[in-house]
């Protein structure tokens, strides 16, 4: 049975067993290959060239098309337009940020990645370092699958989780594929709010 | 948005607990430039909470206040100032995975 995160003196433990890691890792890896900037070369580090090729956006990031509005939806709340009502402010707020944003939400998802691989047994521990980048790494996880999951409102959110607690008394659910990103995403939810309030207590 | 309204909900705080720093920020004239953080579906009461805290300094109750008013009113002015700080209050929170835009007061 998963245990979330807690405090243990300076640190920030949770239990979660080898399938749970799984479906963590793999989220934190899409995650981080749909935001990695994609005008990047090889790395020369095999781990980072083989991130780099999931899971690719359609979204151009030369110069020139850094400043338009990303065609994913997706893309666009995890880096939404800085301007509400100012197209030509919001287009030069995102030339200037964008590139930066997507290398420390990287970097972010990476440490989180390597601090999950890193688990002892089944104990996930992560110093304050590790539990801040973890938190922001979820937080753009849960927004990516969010987003696939078409929630847009509080009210999209809240039909979620009657959907999720009715499934498990409705055998047709299980080839709903949306249905499996639902349960990845309220399990990524517990897990961030377990984190979130260790952080904060 | 008003600090006020947040009476009566989840969190109330006494006048007397209003810090200086407050008060100074508010009765402020020369704010022309706000950041503006919006309501969205995924983002958890408590981490938002956090990311207030944490970025700003703000203390837990104004950080919540802030946060409610983002959940119950759609939207809160969470900082205000010169233009380039608002875009770096802007950048910073959006690297949180907030929904933050910046804008001119008025």
């Amino acid at each position: 049975m998963a245990s979330g995160f807690k405090r243990k003196g300076h640190r920030f433990v949770a239990q979660l067993d080898g399938a749970e890691r799984e479906v963590v890792v793999e989220l934190l890896l899409q995650t981080h290959a749909f935001l990695a900037p994609v005008h990047r070369q090889t790395t020369g580090d095999p781990f980072d060239d083989l991130v780099a090729t999931l899971g690719l956006p359609a979204l151009a990031d030369s110069e020139a098309d850094a400043a338009q509005v990303p065609r994913d939806p997706a893309m666009e709340r995890l880096l939404p337009a800085g301007h509400h009502d100012d197209p030509a402010m919001a287009a030069e707020f995102r030339r200037l940020t964008q590139h930066g944003l997507r290398e420390r939400k990287t970097a972010n998802l990476a440490a989180a990645i390597a601090a999950v691989m890193a688990a002892d047994g089944d104990k996930v521990r992560l110093d304050q370092e590790q539990a801040q980048a973890m938190v922001v790494a979820l937080t753009d996880v849960r927004l990516l699958l969010g987003e696939r999951l078409g929630l847009r409102t509080d009210d999209d959110a809240d039909a979620l989780q009657d959907r999720l607690e009715s499934a498990d008394e409705d055998d047709a659910a299980e080839d709903d594929p949306q249905l499996y990103l639902a349960a990845y995403y309220d399990f990524m939810t517990w897990l961030q709010e377990s984190l979130t309030q260790a952080l904060m207590s | 948005m008003s600090r006020w309204a947040a009476y009566g909900g989840a969190v109330s705080i006494a006048p007397a607990e209003l810090s200086r720093t407050d008060i100074a920020e508010d009765l402020s004239v020369d704010r022309p430039w706000i950041t503006l953080v919006w309501n969205d579906p995924v983002n958890l009461m408590s981490y938002v909470t956090y990311v207030f805290q944490t970025y700003f300094g703000y203390s837990r109750e104004k950080a919540e206040r802030l946060m409610l008013d983002v959940h119950q009113k759609g939207r809160a002015v969470v900082s205000n100032g010169p233009r380039e700080k608002m875009e770096i209050d802007t950048e910073a929170l959006q690297g949180y995975g907030l929904w933050a835009t910046f804008q001119k007061d008025d």
